[in-house]
């Protein structure tokens, strides 16, 4: 009984002749298109790096073309003749085409799709019995016992209730897991489920909180002479269509400053133990609407003039207040500026962006007595506070920003010393 | 620069050695008129005359116990095993002379002999032409035991073991003999130490760790995984005795996270000893523990079945991937 | 099986053992020898027995060529050809009793024929699809030895077993001139003379060990190479296929007697390379293979079949019919040898359950489960 196959025009692959051996050189034919072969008829030699091999028809039949050349170097695998096998009795399976087994078992890197391979419980993590051990990877361990926390303390909410650093840093900024104390019930207070804007809003600080060392410095200053600049912007006629503010002097300033500060916009790599000094400048600012806390950026603030930082940061600052920001434009920030001044305080001691370095909150604006060419005047007086992430700025160099930024403030004629 | 076989390199570096060095003798079975089953040898006896390449008896205890009295009479043997699972008749003499005899003599007697093995699978071989005993040298103190991955590696590799004045097993992947690479021939042998590991491609998210005919796959894997999104880091031990734990303790502690991969049976398989020895150095640094592929714990199994027995890009995948989803 | 047993009479087991030259009944242009002692001891093959002999030498010779052929179409990973043998491996093998127990290395095909393998199972391990081709206890022969010259003390231990058992049989150990090199074969000659058990070392010195010159093995005839521990050794014509038959019965008589080992070297030529993968050119030269193509062993007895008027047309045809019959089935059944399924790897290390196994075994099927079916 036959073997089975198909009928018809079949190809003889070049089979692997020993020892994973790749390729042949064709030598000599010994058919021709036209001729016909019996089983096991010698039909060519070819050469290896080993030795010179007369190759036998698997097939019986008329020889329809010859693939390979004399003086060809083929790989394994390839056709090099095929044959004609029809009203031939019998003929050797069906070649699959491919190796039938033997030589260097990987072909190309050939890889089979792995379905379903990002499910992250498939076996991978321990399985945490209840009331073992809490389980944390050695780093988060190591972490905990440097701050100081007890892992029994903390709830795991990774795969198999392993601890994770979120999880110790949601431990260290306080947010309760436990139920309500004995005492409270129902009626006495209300629940509001954490979720979409305050969700993320809430992880983020805790994120930032919870990886960079943070420390503030302040400088209250005399900036009457940037009020009136921005008077005088506002009848401008290149402004026109532009509500110029305070706000869009400070980010100038900002950006500026930051030229001879470029610690203040740089972001800490702990994957790679990496300082990454930025050579742009995404200026952040924080907007606070009915629907949340958003803290677009403006890409590329270094290249803006005041006019077109102005119009930038009012087209965020709407869309924002709107929820219509984008991913990218929330993304990707260098550095921040809050305005806590609309909400009628002097200060405060912002929480940095997480990856940023800095964050600059410019408060209210207020008239105050001030030394003024050694007398005392009614000056417009505001405090500027700046956060800073002291593994990547030290005291001195966030000082030495914020003073910069100052005197620009207190002279904007500075500006122009910036070109 | 030029670009030759695996096979072809390491042939240059014997010619290259044999005309160093007139006490460099190579011994072994069909080595001589033949050029070794492998042609590795091909054209050295023709060149060097049969008193420098010997065919020898077919008696691989003889092979090896005749060359320790060659080294100890001043010559350099450099032994060929013909395949993998043919070594073992010479096991008593590698293990209880070759590796000893500097420790037993006082420092007296030196064994600067290379004992040259091919090895490993994925050749559709009969048995005992596959196997991968690397782990019962690398285990025996004294003796010094490395495998080049490629045809560059091979041609520097071969040279330096000879050089050597201690006893090293040379563990030569056979199924990438054949595979083509450069060899830059002008390079000093000092250029790169022969117990020096070497970082292939960097990677930031998983460090993967092979040898011999493994690198080529852990190369796929990387690539496979890069398409995916995942940034692995693959280190050639090229020495398994000693294991260079420096520039993994560096990788190591840049990704987090460490997949060996090997041939040879996992159960104490190399692998075994850079797991341990990771943990202890990297410890806080793990992410995940540190992962081991290959083979089962069964003998190398038919050729037909070798494909699942041997890990493929697949088979390391699995365990970089294991490695991702650890807390 | 046309070839009887042969009670060969002890009493004149040592007269036999006393001739000291090389054995041979057929010439190589096929004519009977006249003197030897050892026709007597193939008194009883007839016209039948030496057409069946011849039949048998054919057959093994088309099937070790087909595999050669199917190696070369890919078929097969590997083949080591006994081309030129067919007589030392057959005429051997027919004087075996079927409770005998052979341990051949890995070019006894011939051997294993006689044995009653069924060619194709012998082909399992040559293609890859399995380790082994089939249970040595069903056909009194081991599987294929890959490591030289570990069967010879193998065959030592398994006829120390008989001789414990008290049991008329006898183990024999195929090997060939470049195991006798290597130590197992040494220590098989020392326990098997120490202890005196009932074992033929039959090798068959085919003048190669790949690319090696039997003269790198040893510069004195193998067959002497027992004498120094008292084992006495027959030198015989191995192209000769009544030559090698009564030389083994004798051996066999002296193991059934309890007078203890023998060696039989059978000289003969590797006519083919030594595997597939191999290249004589390199080595060897055309006019030496031509010097023993002269010699072969199939042209000798068809010559004296034909001289005696034992064999015409009819019969050459027939046999050429059932070689070419044997090598159809071959082929049909190699290409029907499937790939076993991938537990299959797991099967057979020990002989129970295994925590470390059963984990790995059940940890890859769930890896393959993963995956997406193969292309």
């Amino acid at each position: 009984m036959p073997a089975g196959g198909v009928r018809g025009v079949r190809h003889f692959l070049l089979p692997d002749l020993g020892e994973g051996l790749t390729e042949a050189e064709i030598v000599a034919w010994h058919v021709a298109p036209g001729d016909e072969v019996a089983l096991n008829q010698v039909l060519v030699d070819v050469e290896t790096e080993k030795a010179v091999v007369e190759l036998p028809s698997p097939y019986a039949g008329s020889v329809v073309e010859v693939l390979a050349r004399e003086g060809e170097t083929v790989g394994v695998g390839t056709p090099i003749i095929a044959i004609d096998t029809s009203g031939e009795g019998e003929g050797t399976a069906d070649n699959v085409p491919m190796l039938v087994g033997y030589g260097p078992s990987e072909t190309a890197p050939s890889r089979r799709r792995r379905s379903g391979r990002r499910h992250l419980d498939r076996g991978g993590a321990p399985s945490a019995p209840t009331g073992s051990r809490p389980l944390a990877a050695p780093p988060v361990r190591f972490m905990a016992r440097q701050i100081g926390i007890d892992l029994a303390d903390v709830t795991g909410h990774g795969p198999g209730g392993v601890i994770t650093r979120e999880d110790l840093a949601a431990h260290l900024a306080g947010v309760a897991v436990a139920g309500p104390p004995p005492g409270e019930g129902p009626g006495r207070e209300s629940r509001a489920p954490v979720r979409g804007v305050q969700k993320h809003m809430a992880a983020a600080m805790v994120r930032s909180v919870a990886t960079a060392p943070q420390a503030c410095v302040f400088l209250t200053l005399d900036v009457t002479p940037t009020m009136e600049l921005v008077e005088r912007l506002r009848a401008n006629r290149h402004f026109d269509g532009l509500h110029v503010t305070p706000l869009a002097v400070v980010a100038r300033a900002m950006v500026l400053a930051l030229r001879d500060a470029p610690a203040l916009n740089s972001s800490w790599d702990e994957a790679t133990s990496e300082v990454v000094t930025k050579h742009y400048v995404n200026l952040g600012v924080a907007v606070a609407g009915p629907l949340g806390l958003f803290v677009p950026n403006v890409k590329d603030a270094q290249g803006m003039t005041l006019r077109e930082l102005t119009q930038a940061l009012a087209e965020l600052t709407a869309k924002a207040r709107d929820a219509r920001c984008t991913p990218a434009e929330l993304a990707g920030g260098t550095i921040t500026l809050t305005n806590v001044g609309v909400f009628g305080v002097d200060a405060g001691v912002p929480i940095l962006n997480p990856g940023e370095a800095a964050i600059l909150a410019l408060g209210a604006v207020q008239r105050r007595p001030w030394e003024f060419e050694s007398a005392v005047a009614l000056r417009d007086v505001v405090t500027l506070s700046l956060a800073f992430d002291h593994r990547l700025v030290d005291g001195q160099e966030a000082s030495r920003y914020l003073t910069a930024v100052g005197e620009i403030l207190a002279d904007p004629t500075n500006l122009v010393a910036f070109g | 620069m030029a670009t030759m076989s695996l096979s072809k390199a390491l042939n240059a570096g014997l010619r290259e050695a044999l005309e160093r060095d007139p006490k460099v003798v190579l011994m072994g079975e069909d080595i001589g008129k033949l050029g070794g089953v492998f042609r590795v040898t091909e054209g050295l006896q023709r060149d060097f005359g049969e008193r420098r390449v010997i065919d020898t008896p077919l008696a691989e205890s003889g092979v090896i116990g005749t060359a320790v009295g060659l080294a100890l009479r001043g010559y350099r043997p450099v032994c060929e095993i013909q395949f993998d699972g043919f070594v073992y008749p010479a096991f008593d003499q590698i293990v209880s002379q070759v590796a000893k005899l500097r420790y037993r003599n006082e420092g007296r007697v030196a064994m600067p002999m290379t004992i040259r093995v091919p090895y490993g699978g994925g050749i559709g071989a009969v048995e005992h032409h596959s196997e991968s005993p690397e782990a019962y040298f690398a285990h025996t103190a004294g003796l010094r035991v490395v495998t080049p991955s490629n045809a560059g590696d091979a041609h520097r590799m071969i040279q330096q073991a000879i050089a050597s004045d201690d006893p090293v097993v040379f563990f030569e992947p056979k199924r990438r003999y054949w595979e083509k690479d450069e060899v830059d021939e002008a390079a000093p042998l000092s250029a790169v130490p022969l117990d020096r590991a070497r970082v292939v491609i960097e990677g930031t998210d998983v460090t993967v760790a092979a040898y011999g005919p493994m690198v080529a796959t852990a190369l796929d894997a990387a690539r496979i995984g890069a398409a995916e999104g995942t940034s692995i880091e693959v280190i050639d031990l090229r020495s398994l005795s000693p294991v260079d734990f420096d520039t993994i303790e560096a990788s190591v502690n840049k990704t987090g996270r460490l997949v060996v991969a090997h041939e040879a049976s996992v159960f104490c398989g190399l692998g075994a000893e850079i797991a341990a020895r990771v943990s202890e150095r990297c410890f806080y640094h793990l992410e995940s523990p540190v992962r081991r592929v290959g083979g089962f714990a069964t003998p190398y199994p038919a050729s037909r079945m070798e494909r699942h027995f041997l890990p493929d890009a697949d088979r390391i995948l699995h365990e970089v991937d294991r490695c991702l989803q650890a807390a | 099986m046309a070839i009887a047993q042969v009670r060969v009479p002890e009493a004149k087991i040592s007269g036999w053992m006393g001739f000291d030259g090389l054995v041979q009944l057929i010439s190589v242009d096929g004519q009977r020898t006249v003197g030897c002692p050892y026709w007597e001891l193939v008194a009883d093959v007839g016209a039948e027995q030496l057409r069946d002999l011849y039949t048998d030498m054919v057959v093994v010779r088309r099937i070790d060529a087909e595999a050669m052929a199917l190696q070369r179409q890919g078929e097969l990973g590997l083949w080591a050809p006994l081309l030129g043998q067919e007589a030392a491996q057959v005429g051997s093998a027919r004087a075996l009793q079927p409770d005998d127990f052979v341990f051949p290395s890995y070019r006894e095909h011939g051997v294993a024929y006689c044995r009653g393998v069924d060619p194709v199972a012998m082909l399992r391990l040559w293609r890859g699809t399995a380790l082994s081709g089939w249970d040595p206890a069903d056909f009194g022969i081991a599987t294929p030895a890959i490591i030289v010259g570990s069967q010879a003390l193998h065959a030592t231990g398994y006829a120390l077993g008989i001789l414990l058992d008290g049991a008329p049989s006898a183990a024999v150990a195929y090997f060939g001139d470049g195991a006798s090199s290597e130590g197992d074969v040494a220590e098989a000659f020392g326990f098997a003379a120490s202890y005196t058990v009932p074992v033929v070392f039959v090798c068959q010195n085919n003048q190669w060990a790949i690319s090696e010159p039997v003269r790198l093995q040893s510069h004195a005839s193998i067959a002497r190479r027992g004498e120094g521990y008292g084992i006495p050794g027959i030198e015989v014509d191995g192209n000769d296929v009544l030559a090698v038959l009564a030389a083994t019965r004798l051996a066999l008589a002296r193991a059934y007697a309890g007078q203890g080992p023998t060696l039989i070297e059978a000289v003969t030529y590797r006519l083919g390379p030594h595997t597939t993968s191999d290249d004589p050119t390199r080595y060897r030269s055309h006019a030496e293979e031509d010097e023993w193509r002269a010699k072969d062993p199939l042209v000798r007895l068809r010559a004296l079949l034909r001289a005696e008027g034992l064999s015409d047309d009819t019969f050459e045809t027939a046999v050429s019919a059932a070689a070419d019959e044997a090598a159809a089935t071959l082929r049909r059944g190699c290409l029907a040898l499937a790939d076993p399924p991938p537990g299959a790897l797991f099967e057979h290390v020990y002989a129970g359950p295994h925590p470390l196994l059963e984990e790995e075994r059940a940890a890859y099927a769930e890896y393959l489960s993963t995956l997406d079916p193969e292309a």
